[in-house]
């Protein structure tokens, strides 16, 4: 895959996670019960007291969360760029993790929203860490290149033959 | 000579010096990506470190709610205190709260373990209690839903202790007892101790009797048709709610508040009418 398309893909990934994020930050703040077809999981799960961290809404830390990532792709290409989008994106993952556990074993009831925001951070945690990884993309044509001086190197001239 | 003689060594020359030059700095860019990788690794570790540190932090912090051991001295002198004057005067009967003739009846599906109940047991229940049970207006039926309780025999035992104790027309003193002191969810407190902490925090309650009650087969019957119930309901978590008039067909109290009594109040306020 290339960078750019990498790059494009992990943006179209957090921007849906954006629209989920801020519809979970509109609901909890207008108080309307959310969109759910298991019933009132969401609702369980958004009115429960794991829905707030330190007085802070869940949902919110998740809509920062994403404008984070999303701005860290933005921002031309680099060594640092990369960082902050694992950093940010290995951190969301790890909130999801937590946040699906509660799901899981406190809350006993499970948010659609939550879980596709959890599987959008998953992916995008996994994507961030290949892409920091593999570093800086080759420049188009260095492969070729590289490959035509290695055909080219047995044939140089060797002292004595 | 021929004029390519003199010039071949010096061509190979130069090619190696070439060779050499392209070899190291081949071997430069090697080393360069290496150190690199290892240094993105050494970040990566850090960052996975980090967050691990992180949610674990977060977790014991947001898991400090209750106690993992059953509470005894002033805590627990106090939650009785504040269960004996909510439930004072209001007649009970196995596990019904209430005037047996009351208009309207409620079926309260819960785990004794869910903290979900216990926030409805400290925030719109008692405010409930008081406007609609200690009227007569109003009867609450208590029947088990095993959510959050992860053993399905530590669920069987506790709720059949509850049972028991109804048995001897408190168990609602035992259900509030038992919320109101609730502790630490997956930590295992449920223990023989800890119900029987419960139980002689219930005023009135003949323990003998109640410890054989806990035996009788008619609980393990009618946890099963609590549990027919809630299949038949569909019900997905606890706590979840029948409302409507005694004697009629009950229907789903959805998603009420469970700290603002306003939901049930429209409710019942509406079945009153």
């Amino acid at each position: 895959m290339s960078s750019r398309a990498l790059r494009i893909t992990m943006i179209a990934i957090a921007t849906v996670g954006l629209g989920v994020a801020s519809y979970l930050t509109y609901v909890h703040y207008s108080g309307i019960p959310p969109l759910c077809s298991a019933g009132g999981s969401c609702l369980e799960v958004q009115s429960s007291v794991y829905s707030k961290l330190a007085g802070v809404p869940v949902a919110l830390m998740g809509l920062i969360g994403y404008i984070a990532i999303l701005a860290s792709l933005l921002i031309p290409e680099s060594e640092e760029s990369r960082l902050a989008t694992m950093v940010f994106t290995v951190a969301g993952f790890g909130f999801s993790a937590y946040l699906t556990y509660r799901e899981l074993f406190s809350i006993h009831a499970v948010c659609e929203w939550c879980a596709s925001s959890a599987v959008m951070m998953t992916i995008l945690a996994g994507l961030a860490i290949w892409r920091f990884l593999r570093g800086e993309p080759l420049p188009p044509g260095a492969l070729a290149r590289m490959e035509a001086a290695d055909s080219a190197a047995p044939s140089l001239p060797v002292a004595g033959s | 000579m021929s004029p390519t003689s003199g010039t071949d060594p010096d061509l190979t020359r130069k090619g190696r010096r070439e060779q050499a030059r392209s070899e190291r700095k081949a071997l430069e860019a090697a080393a360069a990506a290496q150190a690199a990788r290892r240094r993105r690794m050494i970040q990566l570790g850090s960052v996975l470190g980090a967050v691990v540190v992180i949610v674990v932090v977060i977790l014991v912090a947001t898991s400090g709610g209750g106690s993992t051991a059953p509470s005894t001295g002033p805590t627990a002198k106090k939650e009785a205190a504040t269960v004996s004057a909510l439930l004072k005067g209001i007649p009970q009967s196995g596990n019904v709260l209430g005037n047996p003739n009351a208009p309207v009846t409620l079926q309260y599906f819960g785990d004794l373990e869910c903290p979900i109940c216990k926030e409805f047991t400290l925030g719109a229940l008692p405010h409930v209690i008081e406007k609609y049970v200690r009227t007569g207006k109003l009867k609450i039926e208590y029947l088990s839903m095993e959510t959050a309780t992860r053993e399905p025999e530590t669920f069987r035992t506790q709720q059949i202790a509850a049972y028991a104790a109804g048995k001897q027309n408190l168990g609602w003193y035992f259900i509030e007892t038992f919320y109101h002191e609730q502790g630490q969810e997956d930590s295992g407190y449920v223990t023989e101790s800890y119900l029987q902490n419960i139980a002689q925090q219930v005023p009135g309650l003949n323990l003998p009797n109640w410890s054989a009650a806990r035996n009788d087969p008619a609980f393990a019957e009618e946890l099963k048709r609590d549990e027919q119930a809630v299949t038949q309901q569909g019900f997905t978590g606890t706590p979840s709610f029948l409302l409507g008039k005694t004697g009629g067909t009950l229907s789903k109290l959805e998603n009420p508040s469970l700290e603002e009594p306003s939901d049930f109040e429209s409710a019942i306020n509406k079945l009153l009418a």
